[in-house]
């Protein structure tokens, strides 16, 4: 398994327990954020700013009032006989203001209420009250006392509606599918077939729901699926049915070429396998060949630009293809030279090198890929030539005739072909250091 | 239990009820994806805490269509996005180099030889860029050409980032492996 499939797989789907205080201190900051909100159903700053600003209204109405009529008209709203203290009066006039759209329901189902039994008693403050949200929530209304209508029909169970239902229950379902079960992403049609209704639901089991009639659904992740489906009519009568979905995982197939910028033909090619939810897979390698292994190493005859393809195959049948045009096309090829060196001062070291026993730049040689032929020259500032070699594997140690060269400035010239056949020719210089 | 549909009616009422129970039901799935842009778990907390925020204040948004978890999860990525970015300037950076090493020979690993816990540990070492690619491209899916407009990164750093990432973490695992099977021979 590839690294990448071993994390997919593995915490994908993890689960982590949070620590024991971490819902506490959620819930304390959710507390406190949504104060900052402004949530209708929640006690908020705004709430509490117009509280305090009717509490100081009030406050000064009455202040205005009991010091210009000590007694109190008794038709006041505000004044009530048995409850002198200001604040139950605060409560009161803001409570319209604090749950807004409850009253709407409230009121109007008072509102009801009253028409159809009697006049209602209540206390002059409610009276207000009541008044108060008609005015503002007028247009609401209508809708309200529509929906309160629709609901008391159907909470109205007609003996005749139960008995359809459970005709339904038995057996007969209430609509079609395009099918049950595919790869995902899985796109199912939907027919209701459950005759005459005015409106329906949809619940397709992934946590989507629908309205429409004849829904089409897409389902993205795999997992089973129960879809239901309920119809409502206006008399009361609703029925329901539902049906199980099966979504097969969708493999992913994903690849890497390694190395990243391959020498063709001399690298060898492996073809890293990043697939996932895969068993089967079949890779082209654009040249003829092709693979059924998980992660095959291939070798190019002659440079060229290749489309890769691999199709990976779940147990389920599902499939899935990448291909990766013009894989080699990044390949470059190049030869750079560095600019200093130390040599060693125990003596000559042939000039032998490999990137690994160099690190401490004793060589001077080029970092290269691609070249086929080559050949590199080394003259001291006068002109002379101290250095020669037509092995890439080779590069100059700083001795000459077997004495270390005086530190300074050196010319270096370089020609060759890459194995393109394109040719390079490249001069510079470098300077020797002293080791200490 | 409550089912989806109803705890995402009342989270938009914001009903307490509806809060814990959509908390119960997904607080343990949200960390395990926090947990994975993170350098521990006291940091990934802090990515979940916020997270739930967002989507108690925000679940209106969520459309109906898709997956309801597969919405969660996006939402706590997004907010993994936003914390990374928030806490660039002060993450220690490692030079790339040293991340940069040749490939070891095995590059491919059976399964369930590594608790999730090692898996996350490992994932954890990394730096923090590596990390946002390697989870986004790796494990949710992303291509290379959304993760670099997310994290405003280039295409090509991604894709660098990417192989780098999966470099460092192979070659992490090689070494915990090699110190698993020793001290499992040792038993």
């Amino acid at each position: 398994m590839s690294v990448r499939e071993l994390y997919r797989r593995e915490l994908g789907k993890a689960t982590v327990d949070p620590s024991s205080s971490f819902q506490e201190s959620l819930m304390h900051h959710l507390a406190r954020r949504e104060f900052m909100h402004f949530i209708p159903s929640k006690f908020n700053i705004y709430y509490l700013g117009a509280i305090l600003l009717a509490g100081v209204t009030a406050g000064l109405l009455i202040f205005t009032t009991s010091s210009s009529d000590l007694s109190g008209t008794p038709g006041d709203k505000f004044s009530n006989p048995d409850s002198a203290a200001t604040r139950f009066i605060d409560i009161q006039k803001v409570s319209p203001v604090r749950v807004e759209k409850d009253t709407v329901y409230k009121s109007v189902s008072v509102k009801s209420e009253i028409k159809e039994k009697a006049e209602d008693n209540n206390n002059q403050v409610t009276g207000i009250e009541k008044r108060d949200t008609e005015i503002v929530n007028e247009v609401a209304v209508a809708g309200v006392m529509d929906s309160i209508r629709n609901n008391g029909m159907f909470e109205t169970s007609k003996p005749g509606a139960r008995k359809l239902k459970e005709s339904y229950r038995s057996g007969t379902t209430l609509f079609g599918m395009s099918s049950t079960k595919g790869c995902a992403p899985l796109k199912i049609q939907f027919l209701n077939n459950a005759g005459s209704f005015d409106s329906c639901r949809w619940t397709f089991g992934d946590g989507g729901y629908s309205d429409e009639i004849n829904p089409d659904w897409i389902y993205d992740v795999d997992g089973e699926y129960r879809v239901t489906l309920q119809v409502f009519r206006r008399d009361g009568y609703h029925a329901s049915s539902s049906a199980l979905i099966t979504v097969f995982p969708k493999p992913r197939a994903r690849f890497e070429i390694s190395p990243q910028k391959a020498i063709i033909p001399n690298d060898r090619i492996t073809f890293l396998n990043y697939s996932t939810d895969a068993v089967r897979f079949r890779w082209d390698f654009g040249d003829g060949d092709t693979s059924e292994l998980f992660e095959p190493v291939h070798k190019y005859d002659k440079y060229g630009n290749y489309n890769i393809s691999l199709v990976a195959y779940s147990e389920s049948g599902c499939s899935d293809s990448l291909t990766v045009r013009n894989a080699f096309s990044d390949s470059q090829f190049f030869i750079e030279f560095p600019n200093a060196f130390i040599p060693n001062t125990g003596g000559s070291t042939g000039g032998l090198y490999s990137s690994k026993s160099d690190e401490a730049a004793q060589v001077f040689h080029p970092v290269f890929s691609g070249v086929a032929e080559y050949q590199l020259k080394i003259f001291s500032k006068l002109g002379v030539l101290i250095f020669e070699s037509n092995d890439l594997n080779i590069g100059w140690d700083g001795y000459y005739n077997g004495q270390l060269c005086n530190p300074g400035v050196y010319i270096w010239k370089v020609r060759g072909t890459f194995i393109n056949g394109e040719p390079f020719v490249n001069m510079g210089d470098v300077t020797l250091l002293k080791n200490q | 239990m409550m089912r989806d549909r109803q705890i995402i009616e009342g989270c938009a009422k914001h009903d307490r009820r509806a809060q814990q129970e959509l908390f119960r039901q997904y607080s343990r799935f949200l960390l395990g994806v926090c947990l994975r842009y993170a350098t521990d778990k006291a940091e990934a907390e802090d990515i979940l805490q916020e997270s739930f925020l967002k989507i108690y204040f925000n679940i209106k948004d969520y459309s109906g269509t898709g997956s309801f978890q597969g919405w969660l999860r996006k939402v706590a990525v997004n907010t993994a996005i936003t914390h990374y970015h928030k806490n660039l300037k002060y993450r220690y950076h490692v030079d790339i180099d040293e991340y940069v090493s040749g490939e070891t020979g095995v590059t491919s690993f059976e399964e369930d030889f590594f608790t999730s816990e090692e898996l996350y540990r490992v994932l954890g070492e990394l730096p923090s860029g590596y990390r946002m690619v390697f989870n986004l491209y790796a494990v949710e899916g992303y291509k290379h050409k959304e993760i670099a407009e997310m994290l405003g990164i280039d295409t090509n750093t991604s894709k660098s980032q990417y192989s780098r990432a999966k470099a460092a973490l192979r070659e992490k695992l090689n070494k915990l492996r090699i110190i698993k099977d020793s001290y499992g021979g040792n038993e």
